[in-house]
């Protein structure tokens, strides 16, 4: 099964919830794919889409950006604000045709382990059925 | 609305420094920021005028902008606002592009006024310092009949080119107006009360002029719809993107002429962020066979399409700036309409209106987000 393709994932987690909840994910053996990389920040908020797309340009199959729910930001609006500029950066990707089903932003609470697992196995076989990041083999694209 | 004709024997340029001249005179300015011809003649640059005699040799309509007024406003409140009074005369893009750096923190309007022109459009620096007298008559040509040859191509689809939607105090209308005149509007309080200060009283209807500003809207509208349809085209997928900046040599010289890239420090600058470690290049060559350099062209593009897509004033900088002709404006005007769209916001209209991205709604955008 050499060939089997496992799609990459950065995952940038908020520090206070969606962190925690892959924590959590872990303590309770819930499986979570392998090829995840995931990448901690302070808040949804600290990351700039650019930082998403340049995961993608870089080769990533597949970008997730989880933080606390709607109202529960540990800065208090700081998620709103990502969501923001998650929208904006998804209408960029769209309006190039671009592989913006690639991109996912998830709300995962400290407490949902559970849900962790569920979110990032659902977005992998997402993924795993578009198949591989196509830029991965464009030698004049970055 | 009214105005008052002006009469512009000498052209507009001899009829707005007239203007400004009984501005300056009647106290109520202490500076003009205004575009002038160099000495050797060959271009323009923005003079902080506050010697009256200086005025005469102004340009407030020059046939090219090379630099954006907004960078020259942005130099002099660096430190924050000034204590007299400036009137800045400028194209309507670049009236915008100030507002969209006030909002940025980047220039303070206090003791600002401005003053835009109905603006045809600019020809290409590049193509003007060649032959300056030839592109001088020809943008003579542009000025009267409102059409010409060798505008710049953002200039040809830009819809902001009078002052609806353009937060100035005073404006110079041409299109449509008679020959060897032109009318001039307090479009704001403080614009009126200048020029009734300066004794140019404006009782006229210009009902007139906003009409046939009206049709050249019409005409850009149909222009900017035309470019965006061949551009949703060719700017569609990942292949042809990369084929539309192909020529691009990373030089990012569009960047530092854009007057809203503002960042002392460019994240796309800065090597530590963006460049990899050799050995990392060899395996993305090795996964792809081989990989381009100047890298990071496709990150700066789309990178720099996010950090001010929504704020790009269509002004053409970038692409007048470019050495290697990429159409990068016409892709911002194209990629700008849409974001501009989904959040329903104009850039440059009011201070008022805050930068999409520094605000939001508790309860929206929920198709961008999995709950
Ligand atoms: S991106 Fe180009 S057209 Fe848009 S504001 Fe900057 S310089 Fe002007
Ligand atoms: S100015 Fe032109 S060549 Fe230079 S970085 Fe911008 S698009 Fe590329
Ligand atoms: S702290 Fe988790 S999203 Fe802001």
């Amino acid at each position: 099964m050499a060939d089997k393709f496992e799609p990459n994932i950065v995952g940038f987690l908020c520090n206070w919830c969606s962190y925690a909840a892959a924590d959590l994910a872990g303590s309770n053996k819930l499986e979570v794919p392998a090829t995840l990389t995931t990448i901690r920040v302070m808040c949804s908020s600290r990351v700039d889409p650019v930082m998403l797309l340049s995961a993608y340009l870089r080769g990533a199959d597949g970008v997730l950006v989880a933080g606390c729910h709607p109202g529960d930001c540990h800065y208090q609006t700081g998620n709103y604000l990502a969501r923001r500029r998650f929208a904006l950066m998804h209408k960029i990707l769209e309006t190039f045709g671009l592989d913006s089903n690639r991109f996912r932003l998830s709300w995962i609470s400290a407490s949902e382990g559970k849900r962790f697992s569920e979110v990032t196995n659902e977005f992998a076989e997402h993924i795993t059925k578009l198949g591989p990041n196509p830029l991965r083999k464009m030698p004049f694209i970055e | 609305m009214t105005g008052a004709t002006i009469q512009a024997k000498n052209g507009v340029n001899g009829a707005v420094s007239a203007v400004l001249k009984s501005l300056k005179d009647s106290g109520c300015v202490d500076a003009v920021l205004v575009p002038t011809r160099v000495k050797s003649g060959e271009t323009f640059v923005y003079l902080l005028i506050r010697n009256p005699k200086m005025l005469d040799s102004c340009a407030p309509l020059p046939p090219v902008m090379p630099v954006q007024g907004a960078r020259a406003l942005q130099s002099l409140t660096r430190h924050g606002k000034v204590e007299q009074t400036v009137l800045c005369v400028m194209r309507p893009c670049e009236v915008r592009a100030s507002i969209e750096l006030a909002k940025r923190r980047q220039v303070d309007l206090e003791n600002v006024l401005f003053m835009s022109l109905d603006c045809p459009g600019a020809l290409r620096t590049r193509d003007y310092v060649n032959d300056p007298e030839a592109l001088d008559k020809r943008y003579q040509g542009i000025l009267n009949n409102w059409e010409g040859d060798g505008l710049r191509p953002t200039c040809e689809t830009c819809v902001h080119f009078s002052c609806e939607d353009v937060p100035v105090d005073l404006h110079v209308g041409l299109v449509g107006t008679k020959e060897e005149e032109a009318v001039i509007i307090g479009v704001s309080k403080r614009g009126e009360e200048l020029l009734d200060k300066a004794g140019i009283e404006c009782s006229e209807d210009v009902s007139a002029w906003q009409v046939e500003v009206e049709k050249a809207r019409d005409k850009k509208a149909g222009n900017r719809s035309k470019v965006v349809s061949e551009l949703k085209d060719k700017a569609a997928g990942m292949d042809n993107l990369g084929l539309l900046f192909a020529d691009c040599i990373n030089c990012h010289n569009c960047m530092r002429v854009c007057p809203i890239c503002y960042c002392r420090q460019c994240f796309f600058d800065s090597s530590d962020q963006v460049r990899l470690r050799a050995e990392d290049y060899f395996a993305k060559a090795q996964a792809r066979g081989g990989i381009r350099f100047p890298g990071d062209m496709m990150q700066f593009h789309l990178g720099r399409i996010y950090h001010m897509g929504l704020s790009c004033v269509g002004c053409g900088a970038c692409e007048d700036g470019c050495p290697m002709d990429v159409p990068v404006s016409q892709v911002f005007a194209f990629a700008g309409d849409e974001v501009q769209k989904t959040f329903d916001y104009v850039p440059g209209r009011s201070t008022d209106e805050p930068i999409p991205t520094l605000t939001y709604e508790e309860d929206e955008l929920h198709e961008y987000e999995d709950a």
